[in-house]
């Protein structure tokens, strides 16, 4: 079968030419764009701290310095903490991707009787919430506190991500699924062997948001784990460095000051702890990028099923 | 296997199939014999069903907090109860409707522009002919996505002080005589925050469609161009119509968040000046509820989203519905 | 227990079923090595108690830094040190409703929630049976840590002993770059209108510095989170210390809020008509700190309001930078020549800060003797000055001295992590900041002379010089004594009238203030007396009357 490329067209007409090439200055300044806070994070963050707060720093640092990642870096937890991350996003990505996808394979079945029912079950959960305090006694009633399953359960269905894999599966031709069946292939089969191959860019995207928001989460270790340093994550000590390097701003009564009185010469400051863990949290989960966007960016799949 | 290639049909919903007319208890009868063959499906998602209300139908008794002047220390039924009251205040407070308009006008407007432009973005990213490039502008793309709220507006806010870029710029273009406080005039910060927002996460949102776009049949193209169509038209008539189900879809789920705005980035970048515009809904959460330890205005006003949720949810759904489009359920 | 019953029955069958999720629940519930032992004996056996303090900090073990570890040897206990991230009263919430405490809370702003939800065990008991340091050092305070009910909950942080020392280096909120008063030969600046007399006649002879216009006077009001930077300055133009919104009479002890009175007219018309004049900074009301502290460290600022510890960052930048010309000095503003100016703290009693134990703790025999253990004029020494010889010195009068690098250290926020300043010198049982030893010396470093003059650079000296001071504190009147204050420490409860005025009120001014500083000059009545009608809406009588009626019991002794 013919591997055809989106990008193996070669008539170009002048209209064409036109278009490619305000496309291509279009994206040269998206890039522009986008990529400058990013730049700016890496000025900052090699920057002396100090000096910072003059401001103008914009993509080079003006005083380089390595001691704001020396801060990061000194906390002793760091690097266990984000053994912990890479864990959670791990285990948390395969665990949710596969429960949802199962989930949105029956769901996409057009004779399963339940079919509507456990879509609208599960469809109007996106819109409410009990709140904070009662999920977290429901926590604590299931005796997930303190527990690294707490990172991995409540997030095993995404509804948003159900929805698009299931709109994938609806977009599978309909004959693949019938002739399966006629070959004897039960439901968990169909889903296993020729459904999940099948729906690989719909997968790629999914694990890539389960990924991100698994590698950023912070707020359930700080609600549920947050006395057990060995659960704690690389997000997590992050947010305690930078609210540790707040203390003035954390005080928002005036008198508070009292507390934080004398003057306390600043070797990090707010601004550049921020700058540095920026880079050194998203770094790693940006490098795993590549590696998934092939399976979405590039034309593929459907044309290049065989039997 | 022999798969009918380029015959997909995008988004075909077959529920159509599977209607029959029975009546009364023969149909209930029909109904568990035929679910009763479904064992396997049942036993791939009934655990699913399980977890769902374990984990968001049961905190919904969260919701009477709404009724009552709640502490936290005290059992469901020693609380005080209010009835109405949290309700009462909400509806009864001036504030409430212009922080409602500015709720409603801003996510309309990120809806909208965050929409649009996430589509446009995917379609012109597929119409790169280098895919070195390609993937270099798309993974840039999305790396605003990965600053935190605090940074991003910090940045916005250093390009739109007096002696920023976009005024040196405005000023040097001669638009503008003198340099405009931007974020200290109410009515421009509409349209900042959407900007603001699209800056952030188009890229990050452009996945879904790039992804939806791999699922098109590439013989589509090649018949299209035998028939010398041009880039924009294979855009217009492939791509675009390829990707719809996709987009309907994602549209109505957005409708149904037509109450969330954002928090974080009105918050940053609200001020005194333009406090009238920026002010939204959880905000005002947030300074009436929160931070005074009222959870019950704070749940009140939960149940108030929810329900509007499900309206505008259910509508669009119904929408689409008789549109003949793919649907959420 | 107050976990809903229903809700645990009905979990429990749901659960029953749900192999699924029963299978994967296997967390322990962390620290539950009880320490044996409720009978009071003295014990030294190790133990490890957990703390959590709603401040920000790094967690720790106590053992891991010096104090903690000298500490320890003495008492035979180790704390897990864990302290709020993100949101206190989120975390107070999930705290209470899950009814788990750390062995002791020190509360910062969660305290009414906490003491509402019976968190804290009754001290007094304790108090008088192990405790006899806590009574010499609580003995004069009893009625002010001593709740409605009777009973003690929390050993606050600001009990003075043996005296009152002022801090040497006070500021106002109201600094003057040095140049300008350089420029004109070093005057008396005292009244609002000679400050920006000042800044005026100097930027018109120098509007410019290095190519950038001069900035006549900015302040930060960019952000609803320190706002009150530009809300308190009718106070203390008026002669009134920081109390919180109010003003307190000397001799009725009524509580008057400034809002909506001429004070604040005054101090905003003026701001006005500076506007009017291109002297106040157009960004004052939109500008992030980051912006804001740039600004300060360009040295184009002429003058500015601000507290000193909201702007460290900024100060401290200027003071390596070396050039003192271009750094701020504080100054005593009021409105008019006959007023006092309140800029000094009055002698304070902060009583809604402080440690307690919780009902969950497993020995507080064991904890209010730690507690005992270091009020001890040694231990209050080591937490405060740290060890003789290491981070002090004392010379040959006896006076507790600190070299130029043990002071560095002191300031260094790594060293005192380490050495345990950083969690030993304030949210624990302690002597108040203003306190003095027997042998005359300042219990906090800071207050002694001695050590607050190592910090002065060549230009303060000169600048005191021209001003005929010793120190800084010089430049202003000795504070009043107050006996109710500070007033913003009393606590109103959480949903109650008075919290919502309080919030409406602030929300008028955050949305006016702009509008009238920056108002056309001859708009400025006009959006004044729009600003008093909304705001004449709200209910201050009542606002006013409770926090006369606090006052007035905080006189009598009621706390």
């Amino acid at each position: 079968m013919a591997k055809s490329k989106t990008n193996s067209y070669r008539n170009s007409s002048l209209g064409d030419r036109i278009f490619d090439i305000c496309n291509t200055i279009f994206m040269i300044l998206l890039v522009i764009v986008t990529l400058y806070p990013f730049l700016n994070m890496f000025a900052l963050s090699f920057n002396e701290a100090n000096d910072s707060v003059r401001g103008d720093i914009y993509i080079w640092p003006r005083e380089w310095t390595l001691r704001n990642f020396e801060y990061v870096f000194s906390e002793s937890n760091i690097f266990f903490s984000t053994f912990v991350s890479a864990a959670r996003t791990v285990i948390g990505t395969v665990v949710s991707v596969f429960c949802t996808a199962m989930l949105a394979y029956t769901v996409s079945r057009p004779e399963y009787k339940l079919k509507k029912f456990v879509s609208v079950t599960f469809i109007f959960t996106m819109y409410f919430s009990g709140g904070l305090i009662p999920g977290y006694l429901l926590i604590k009633e299931l005796n997930m506190l303190n527990s690294f399953w707490v990172y991995i359960i409540p997030g095993i269905i995404g509804v948003f991500n159900m929805i698009v894999i299931r709109s994938f599966i609806e977009a599978l031709p309909e004959g693949l699924m019938e002739s399966a069946k006629i070959d004897g292939a039960g439901d968990f089969i169909t889903f296993s062997r020729i459904v999940l191959p099948l729906t690989v860019p719909a997968l790629a995207t999914v694990s890539l948001f389960v990924a991100v928001y698994q590698w950023n989460s912070w707020f359930d270790v700080f609600l549920y784990n947050s006395s057990t340093p060995s659960l704690s994550t690389l997000q997590y000590e992050l947010m305690k460095m930078l609210s540790t390097s707040n203390t003035a701003m954390s005080s928002s009564s005036a008198a508070d000051a009292f507390a934080n009185a004398q003057g306390n010469k600043a070797t990090v400051t707010p601004t550049s702890i921020r700058a540095t863990m920026t880079i050194v949290a998203s770094v790693p989960i940006i490098i795993v990028y590549p590696f998934l966007q092939k399976y979405f960016v590039k034309g593929m799949v459907v044309g290049g099923v065989k039997g | 296997m022999e798969l009918g290639k380029g015959t997909v049909q995008v988004g075909k919903t077959a529920v159509q199939l599977a209607k029959s007319n029975n009546t009364g208890t023969s149909r209930f009868k029909t109904f568990f014999k035929e679910l009763s063959k479904q064992k396997m499906l049942m036993l791939m998602s009934l655990p699913f069903l399980l977890w769902v209300i374990v984990f968001k139908y049961l905190p919904l008794w969260g919701w009477t907090i709404a009724f009552q002047k709640f502490k936290p220390a005290k059992d469901l039924f020693d609380q005080k109860w209010v009835g109405w009251d949290n309700f009462k205040f909400l509806f009864q407070e001036q504030q409430f409707y212009r922080v409602l308009r500015n709720t409603l006008v801003m996510s309309s407007i990120n809806l909208v522009l965050g929409f649009v432009t996430a589509i446009v973005l995917a379609l012109l990213l597929n119409e790169l002919r280098n895919v070195f490039f390609k993937r270099t502008v798309q993974t840039i793309s999305y790396l605003p996505y990965f600053i935190s709220w605090v940074v991003a507006a910090n940045i916005v806010q250093m390009a739109l002080a007096p002696e920023g870029i976009i005024n040196v710029l405005l000023v040097k273009a001669q638009l503008i005589d003198h340099p405009i406080l931007w974020l200290g005039e109410g009515k421009y910060f509409w349209g900042i925050l959407g900007v603001t927002e699209v800056w952030k996460n188009v890229g990050w949102n452009t996945i879904i469609y790039l992804a939806a776009i791999t699922s098109i049949d590439p013989s589509q193209y090649e018949a299209a161009e035998i028939d010398g169509a041009s880039r924009l038209q294979r855009m217009f008539y492939i791509t675009l119509p390829g990707i719809k189900p996709v987009i309907v879809l994602i549209l109505i789920m957005n409708l149904g968040h037509i109450l969330e705005s954002g928090f974080e980035a009105q918050y940053l970048l609200g001020n005194g000046m333009n406090l009238d515009y920026s002010e939204n809904l959880d905000i005002f959460v947030l300074k009436y509820g929160m931070q005074m330890n009222n959870f019950g205005l704070a749940t009140a006003a939960g149940m108030f989203k929810t329900l509007v949720s499900f309206i505008f949810l259910i509508a669009a759904n119904n929408i689409a519905k008789r549109m003949g489009e793919s649907r959420l359920y | 227990m107050r976990t809903k019953k229903w809700l645990q029955t009905g979990l429990a069958a749901v659960m029953a079923s749900a192999l699924l999720i029963a299978g994967c629940s296997g967390g322990n519930n962390g620290n539950k090595n009880s320490a044996s032992g409720n009978d009071g004996e003295v014990s030294t056996e190790p133990v490890t108690f957990t703390y959590f303090g709603f401040g920000a900090n790094k967690d720790t073990m106590a053992s891991d830094t010096t104090i903690g570890k000298k500490l320890q040897e003495q008492t035979g206990v180790d704390w897990k040190m864990e302290y709020v991230v993100g949101d206190g009263s989120t975390k107070s919430g999930v705290m209470i409703a899950g009814g788990d405490y750390p062995d002791v809370i020190s509360p910062v702003g969660e305290l009414a929630k906490l003491l509402d939800a019976g968190a804290y065990i009754p001290l007094n008991d304790l108090i008088e049976k192990y405790g006899p340091n806590i009574k010499r050092v609580y003995g004069d305070y009893m009625n002010k840590i001593t709740n409605e009910d009777g009973n003690i909950y929390i050993l606050p942080f600001t009990a003075n002993v043996n005296g009152y020392l002022s801090p040497p280096d006070p500021s106002s909120t109201f600094w003057m770059q040095r140049r300008v008063l350089k420029e004109f030969g070093y005057p008396e600046v005292k009244t609002l209108d000679q400050y920006f007399d000042l800044i005026e006649k100097y930027q018109a002879k120098y509007p410019k510095v290095d190519g950038k216009d001069t900035i006549g006077f900015a302040t930060f009001a960019g952000t609803a989170g320190e706002f009150f930077t530009i809300t308190n300055q009718p106070m203390h133009l008026a002669g009134y210390p920081n109390e919180g919104g109010v003003l307190v009479d000397m001799e009725s002890h009524e509580a008057k809020l400034y809002q909506g009175t001429e004070d604040e007219k005054r101090w905003l018309a003026k701001l006005n008509e500076m506007n009017g004049k291109g002297l106040v900074d157009p960004e004052t009301f939109t500008a992030n700190k980051d912006q804001y502290l740039a600004k300060l460290t360009s040295g184009r600022v002429l003058g500015y309001v601000n507290y000193s510890w909201q702007i460290n960052d900024a100060t401290n930048n200027l003071r390596s930078a070396g050039n003192d010309d271009l750094r701020y000095v504080a100054l005593p503003i009021v409105f008019d020549e006959g007023i006092k100016d309140a800029y000094v703290d009055p002698p304070s009693f902060v009583n809604n800060r402080g440690l307690g134990i919780s009902v969950s703790a497993k020995d507080p025999v064991r904890i209010i003797k730690y507690f005992d253990n270091l009020l001890t004029d040694e231990n209050q020494k080591l937490v405060e000055w740290g060890i003789e010889g290491e981070t002090y010195t004392k010379n040959a009068e006896g006076r507790m001295v600190m070299s130029e690098e043990q002071l560095t250290n002191r300031n260094d926020n790594d060293f005192k992590r380490k050495f345990g300043f950083a969690y030993f010198d304030y949210e624990w049982p302690r002597y108040g900041d203003n306190s003095v030893y027997d042998d005359g010396n300042a219990h906090v470093p800071f207050n002694q002379p001695e050590v607050a003059a190592i910090n002065y650079t060549e230009g303060d000296k000169t600048l005191l010089e021209k001003y005929n001071l010793k120190t800084f504190s010089d430049f202003y009147a000795e504070p009043v004594e107050r006996p109710w204050y500070p007033a913003w420490s009393i606590e109103k409860e959480p949903g109650s009238p008075e919290q919502l005025f309080s919030q409406r009120a602030g929300d008028l001014q955050q949305k006016y203030y702009p509008r009238m500083v920056l108002a056309a000059p001859g708009q400025f009545e006009k959006v004044w007396s729009e600003y008093l009608a909304e705001y004449n809406k709200l209910d201050a009588k009542g606002y006013e009357e409770f926090m006369t009626n606090k006052i007035k019991d905080r006189i009598d002794g009621k706390w």
